[in-house]
């Protein structure tokens, strides 16, 4: 009869908060928002609040200053000035006073009279708050850690009749409806408000503010602050003139924190359906619902967060039938009830939890079943610390890593693995978790734990390890026989062998020995053609990815691209002329930009201060420098500035780019004719109505790749996340050496193949923990594959056929003939050379086994639907 | 702010006949056999009804539609009855009731041709400034003038400019000469002589015209300063080349006309020039997505706008957003993303082409819209920092000025343009190979019906004499600069909303059946 017990709860709580007071919601939310930029982390270890400023600073541009807000979880007790116990136990109630007089009502109304006090402060904040750039003063905050009184408890209980319920449980019930009234009075019943409540949870904290997150945690004296978990939101809403941060992200339940990117389109529908469970939004912004809804699933329905994510972003289509039987029947039902509520539109969240009730704190991200925000996970284990990290942006990943690595050098500041989500997918879920829980070694420690939504285990490949940076070179014999052996090779200009050299021997040397090498050849290029063999070696280990042995493969990363660092800043600075062909401009010297003299070619363009848009963006300033005569540029540094190669116009084929670290948005979008390498993941909106020219990609690529496209000569190695080449027209010929998420080609109507149209090539392989070529599960696992296309073709390596109708939307499965290989062969050589990958042995060669190419690839053509084509001149008319 | 006035040198008005042997009269005057071609009416006719020319022995056929019809009868020249042989008979036009509909009716058509074929109000009687619709526009009047603020001020000392660039950055301040320019129209959708003349009025008027979603073709280079660019959600046409052309893109996330719904060429116009010009298969439909796929929330819009001002470092960004009820918020959102203009499209507008089912559930009418957006731009302290353009359904001369006096700084004019070079509104858009006026196809042969220089000079015609009444109601109030117009909504009245006493004074909405 367990299950009459907790449909009594249930209805007794629901009921219990039918007697809340609340006005009805209205139809539309108090400020119209974007999409904005989240990012978060957890570690195993507690982290300090200022690394969650660098992320911050660099996603400026995905919220206008007008709201931001941060959280942490798993806190410092010793930070507090609590004894741990206490920490857990209570309570850590934060009330925002926007009107300083309010603190004495709310305190006699909604604190004193039934929590026990433990410690009660005002938060200390930092004395000017212009000071830190900041328009309209924070809210004074106070903390109180309290517990509910006994007798308040008990009258709670028996008036609500919560006996079966568990007394903590009732205890957190009684904190939340608490604070409900205390908004509902002070907040969100009055025109000028005067109070209301950031969090009341265990172990959980938040703050926002009228401005960027970061200056949350510079006003209220946080970056010294330690906690597990930290969670920032830079908030874009947009209205002009916000006073307090009330609508600033995040929001809380009871022990979460929620931050949102996106827009539901479904607001007021989601708040009636709250509305029918007697929970009333305050605050109207569609982010207070997506919290309320997961209180509603959590604490109320107390489903596992497995459904809880199901009910949010529901599975369907093609994957709902890859479900397992069981599966498909619990997600129906959770689907049938509760599919009204779930949020539809543009969302990503990012959720920092705590779980006193299993002793263990998470960070979730979710992305919505059409996957339409931009997400990206990342992961970095070794056996002293291990991190996860979510974030709208790699960039932001990759600025959390830096700040962090550089204080602590255990971290390496190249996450181990970097992946995306596929929303509401029967394969992972689109939801990755990150927990914290002991580490079962007794003595107190931690460790991280990441699964995705149906609790299977990601992880980076276990008996590898890190780089420790400090660790002296090892000038070891061994070392000596090799870094001998790489000036000889520098002497005889064997660039091949050099290469094949390296590779060889980086699998199995040290990393003190990696380091020694890496260092000779930073020494030996001094001239340009031995510095050119130098930049070209080490982009060469920087792109392939081989076996790395026992080492993290990111701590060989970061010696290498340390090398090419240092090697591009040894270049002449652009005021001097030093005959060389390499010309090194920053920042702070791009005023110093000229026409190249002599024999200068190269332009090094260190892109580390630009801005990431507008006049003082890098972007910019290549741009005059091509009027000036400059066509090779090589650009690093990169912390997400965008549009590289944007604004050259056609005919651009002298042109060409190459990029490192980690580059920015609408990279390549419009180019004509000149080449772009990117050595490393890049992010969304790549390649944009490209009209012309080569795009070499050394990873991923994010979402709306090539949206629009009109031709191109592209290879990417890694993955495609969602909805790449929509609306591509003429052209465009694109090699995607591992899969895309969702919505490939959708639309595409670029001609007839075989006579000068485009195509995607997709191959389906990954590298595994060895850096060797495997073969995907399945090449394309989303669905509506080449959907409503009217030209073009798809190239599929999918040898056993697991790619099935149910993909496709509008296009048909058809043989490849010798004039389709003829026509892919070129390419494909193209993508040898680049990437490695052989033709014969990794892509004809399937289980040992070398197949002919129309075994192994299989063609996707449009079929000419009578909707889309001739003789549908009939309008649609509904009038009679 | 300065209110420097800008002495307009305004473009030579050339009168351009229709390019029918038969124009639409509102009347229809016929000669039988009995005319002994005596010459009396010729001699009459101040209107050159009747034409003789020396060495013929009979008039010409009458030229209907210059004719006054019965109001002629108080006149002296009324021909009908001066005829010695009777031979003349007049009566209305019983084709007026097939065409047209309560927004656009016939008699406006006609009135737009004649300002077209004139430069000048057309000198029938016609009702070409209200239509039918019974509510909006042809409800609201402008206020009983207190006379004695009337000014005496010629037409070229009037200022009919408005400024596109009022933020204040880098970029240029573009200024147009008339507070209005062209919607886009694709090429593809309506014929290349059609959006090229559009073009060449532009330029004349020193205006603007908008290339639509279907790319850019090489005709308007010579015009390129008064072309602005159309970057919408299928990206047809749109490469850097284009970006760097035009001084101002616009990027249209929504048609009022079609809300949720992108453009949408059927497969017949998808001739082998059109699919060229975008890079598509002849013959397929062409489906723009509904959103950009990019841009799913504000902060990717701004990235959108960023990166159009990184490929044309001096160009101006128009947003094109239709209008829900919260258009208020983005245009908000809009301007703080960057945007130089925003520009709301109503309900009205679009021609033939959507979906009947998008026609009829559509996004909030105009001039709901416009007051909504420009008084919540001025309580957030940004309305003179950005452009407000509105669109859709701004029929003629007087919709544009009752535009502006609800809170526009000007207005995107379409199916006007259309009017002018004589579509007459049947709504057959995509049918077939295209319309059969050959304005709306691509048609090889149907598209040669229309020349650029027809079209031209047409417009012109059309905005001169749209310029007229704007600088009348100038005067009236008192006003040197349309400028000045904005935002006066206390010069207009709505008809709704007066007590009997008070409705007497104005224009009753005209009330006749249309035939539909």
């Amino acid at each position: 009869m367990i299950n009459a017990t907790k449909d009594r709860i249930i209805k007794n709580i629901l009921a219990s908060r039918g007697r809340l007071p609340h006005f009805k919601t209205p139809v539309n939310k108090c400020d119209e928002e974007g999409g904005c930029g989240v990012t978060g982390f957890m570690a195993n270890i507690p982290i300090a609040g200022k690394h969650i400023y660098e992320p911050s600073v660099q996603m400026h541009n995905r919220g206008n200053g007008k709201g931001g807000g941060i959280a942490a979880v798993g806190l410092s007790a010793s930070d507090l000035g609590v004894p741990q116990d206490v920490l857990e136990d209570h309570y850590l109630l934060q009330v925002a006073y926007l009107d300083e007089g309010a603190v004495g009502n709310v305190e006699s109304t909604n604190i004193n009279p039934c929590f026990d006090i433990y410690k009660s402060e005002k938060i200390s904040t930092i004395d000017d708050y212009t000071s830190i750039g900041l328009e309209v003063k924070p809210p004074d905050v106070w903390r109180y850690f309290v517990r509910v009184k006994p007798s308040v408890l008990k009258k709670f209980i028996q008036n609500n009749n919560f006996y079966d319920m568990d007394q903590r449980k009732a205890e957190d019930e009684f904190v939340f409806q608490n604070s409900t009234r205390l908004n509902q009075t002070y907040y969100a019943s009055l025109g000028d408000k005067q109070a209301f409540v950031l969090s009341h949870a265990r172990n959980v904290m938040i703050l926002k503010v009228v401005g960027y997150a970061e200056q949350a945690t510079e006003y209220y004296c946080l970056n010294d602050f330690k906690a597990h978990g930290w969670i920032a939101h830079q908030r874009y809403p947009t209205r002009g003139r916000l006073w307090h941060p009330g609508g600033a992200h995040p929001f809380s339940g009871m022990h979460e924190a929620l931050v949102h990117n996106g827009d539901f389109a479904n607001y007021h529908a989601v708040s009636e359906y709250l509305n029918q469970y007697n929970i009333y939004p305050q605050f109207l912004t569609d982010t207070e619902t997506a919290v309320l809804l997961l209180d509603l699933y959590n604490r109320v329905f107390e489903y596992p967060m497995e459904y809880i994510i199901e009910a949010l972003a529901p599975t369907t289509e093609y994957d709902f039938d890859c479900l397992p039987p069981e599966k498909q029947q619990v997600y129906k039902y959770i689907q049938s009830q509760h599919m009204t509520g779930s949020p539809d539109g543009p969302w990503f969240f990012i959720i920092a939890r705590n779980d006193p009730y299993k002793d263990l704190i998470q960070l979730i991200g979710i992305t919505d079943t059409a996957m339409l925000r931009p997400q990206v996970f990342a992961l970095q284990e070794r056996e002293d610390v291990q991190i996860g990290l979510v974030c709208s942006e790699k960039q932001a990943i990759d600025a959390t890593l830096q700040s962090i690595a550089k204080e602590d050098k255990r971290f390496c500041p190249i996450a181990d693995k970097y992946w995306n989500a596929r929303g509401g997918s029967s394969t992972d879920g689109g939801s990755f978790t990150f927990t914290i829980k002991d580490s079962g070694k007794e003595d107190g420690s931690k460790k991280l734990i990441t699964e995705n939504k149906f609790g299977e285990i990601i992880q980076t490949p276990v008996g590898q390890i890190h780089f420790d940076i400090q660790t002296d070179l090892s000038n070891s014999s061994e070392s000596k026989k090799h870094t001998d052996q790489i000036v000889k090779l520098f002497k005889a200009k064997d660039l091949s062998q050099l290469k094949e050299y390296c590779l060889a021997q980086f699998a199995i040397l040290d990393f003190e020995d990696i380091k020694d090498v890496c260092n000779t050849i930073e020494s030996i290029a001094k001239s340009d053609s031995e510095k050119a063999m130098a930049i070209d070696l080490l982009t060469h280990l920087n792109d392939r990815i081989f076996p790395t042995g026992n080492k993290k493969r990111s701590s060989v990363l970061q010696i290498i691209r340390g090398s090419l660092t240092e090697i591009f800043k040894s270049s002449p600075k652009i005021k001097d002329k030093k005959n060389s062909q390499y010309s090194y401009i920053d920042f702070a010297t791009r005023g110093d930009l000229r026409a190249p003299l002599d024999n200068e070619e190269i332009l090094v363009v260190n892109a580390k201060e630009f801005e990431s848009e507008g006049q003082d963006c890098d972007s910019r300033m290549i741009n005059k420098a091509y009027r000036l005569g400059w066509n090779h540029y090589i650009c690093y540094g990169y912390k997400g500035q965008r549009f590289t190669g944007c604004g050259f116009g056609s005919d651009s084929d002298k042109v060409r780019f190459d990029v490192y670290d980690s580059s920015g948005d609408y990279m390549a979008s419009g180019i004509d004719g000149m080449e772009i390498h990117v050595h490393g993941n890049a992010q969304d909106q790549l390649g944009q109505i490209m009209k012309r020219g080569k795009f070499v990609v050394h990873g991923d690529v994010g979402q709306t790749f090539m949206y629009g496209a009109k031709g191109g000569d592209v290879y990417i190695l890694g993955n495609a996340a969602g909805r790449p080449l929509i609306n591509a027209t003429g052209r465009p010929r694109v090699i995607i050496n591992g899969t895309c998420l969702d919505y490939l080609a959708e639309s595409f109507m670029a001609g007839d193949p075989l006579n000068g149209g485009g195509f995607v090539i997709v191959n389906g392989i990954e590298f595994n923990d060895n850096g060797n070529k495997v073969d995907l599960d399945m090449a394309y696992p989303g669905s509506n594959l080449f959907s409503l296309a009217s030209g073009g073709a798809i190239y599929l390596r999918d040898p056993e056929c697991k790619v099935v109708d149910e993909h496709l939307n509008g296009g048909v499965f058809a043989q490849l003939s010798d004039a389709d290989w003829e026509l892919i062969l070129p390419y494909l050589e193209e993508n040898e050379k680049l990437f490695g990958i052989s033709i014969e042995d990794d892509l004809l060669t399937i289980n040992g086994k070398k197949l002919a190419f129309d075994k192994v690839y299989r063609k996707v053509m449009p079929i000419q639907a009578r909707a889309l084509g001739l003789g549908s001149s009939k309008k649609v008319d509904t009038s009679t | 702010m300065s209110k420097t006035k800008e002495k307009y040198q305004l473009p030579e008005i050339k009168e351009t006949p229709s390019r029918f042997r038969n124009t639409i009269g509102k009347y229809t005057i016929k000669r039988n056999s009995k005319c002994i071609s005596c010459g009396k009416c010729v001699e009459l006719c101040p209107f050159g009804v009747h034409i003789m020319p020396e060495n013929h022995a009979s008039p010409f056929r009458p030229i209907e539609h210059k004719c006054i019809g019965f109001d002629c009868k108080k006149t002296d020249h009324y021909c009908i009855e001066q005829c010695p042989e009777d031979a003349l008979t007049l009566k209305d036009n019983a084709l007026l009731d097939t065409m047209g509909d309560y927004r656009w009716t016939s008699e406006m058509l006609l009135g737009h041709f004649a300002m077209a074929e004139t430069g000048k109000a057309p000198h029938v009687n016609l009702e070409y400034n209200l239509g039918n619709s019974g509510g909006g526009f042809d409800k609201m009047r402008f206020v009983e003038p207190n006379l004695s603020l009337a000014i005496e001020i010629s037409d070229e000392d009037i200022d009919t400019s408005i400024e596109l660039n009022k933020t204040g950055d880098e970029r240029s301040r573009k200024t147009i000469s008339i507070p209005c320019y062209g919607g886009g129209m694709s090429y593809g959708s309506t014929a290349l002589s059609v959006i090229v003349g559009r073009a060449r009025a532009a330029k004349r008027l020193n205006s603007l015209t908008c290339t639509g979603e279907g790319g850019y073709p090489p005709q308007f280079l010579p015009y390129k300063e008064h072309v602005i660019t159309q970057v919408a959600t299928g990206l047809f046409g749109v490469r850097e080349e284009t970006i760097q052309h035009c001084p101002i893109i616009e990027f249209k996330y929504a048609q009022g006309a079609k809300p949720g719904l992108g453009g949408h060429l059927m497969g017949e116009k998808v001739t082998e020039s059109v699919a060229k010009m975008r890079e598509t298969v002849v013959g397929s439909s062409l489906f723009s997505p509904f959103p950009f796929h990019s841009v799913y929330s504000i902060e990717d819009h701004k990235k959108h706008v960023d990166w159009m001002k990184e490929i044309n470092h001096n160009v101006l960004c128009s947003i094109k957003v239709s209008t829900p009820t919260d258009v208020d918020m983005v245009a908000i959102g809009v301007y703080f993303a960057g945007a130089h203009i925003i520009h709301i499209d109503g309900s009205y507008g679009g021609t033939g082409a959507a979906p009947d089912i998008a026609k009829k559930n559509i996004a909030m009418p105009i001039e709901y819209a416009i007051p909504k957006v420009h008084n919540f731009l001025v309580d957030e302290g940004v309305r003179d920092k950005i452009t407000l353009i509105a669109s859709g359904g701004i029929r003629n001369g007087l919709d544009v000025a009752k535009a502006i006096a609800l809170g526009a700084d000007g207005c995107v004019i379409g199916t006007a343009d259309l009017v002018a070079v004589e579509c007459v509104r049947c709504g057959n858009c995509e049918s077939g190979r295209g319309c059969a006026r050959g304005i709306a196809s691509t048609d090889p042969e149907l598209g040669q019906m229309v020349e650029e220089e027809y079209v031209e000079q047409r417009l012109v015609n059309m905005y001169m004499a749209w310029r007229k009444q704007w600088c009348d109601i100038l005067r009236t109030y008192g006003l040197k600069s349309i400028k000045d117009l904005r935002g006066r909504s206390d010069l207009l009245v709505h008809l709704d909303y007066l007590d009997e006493e008070e409705q007497k004074k104005y224009q009753p909405a005209p009330s006749y059946k249309v035939v539909l």
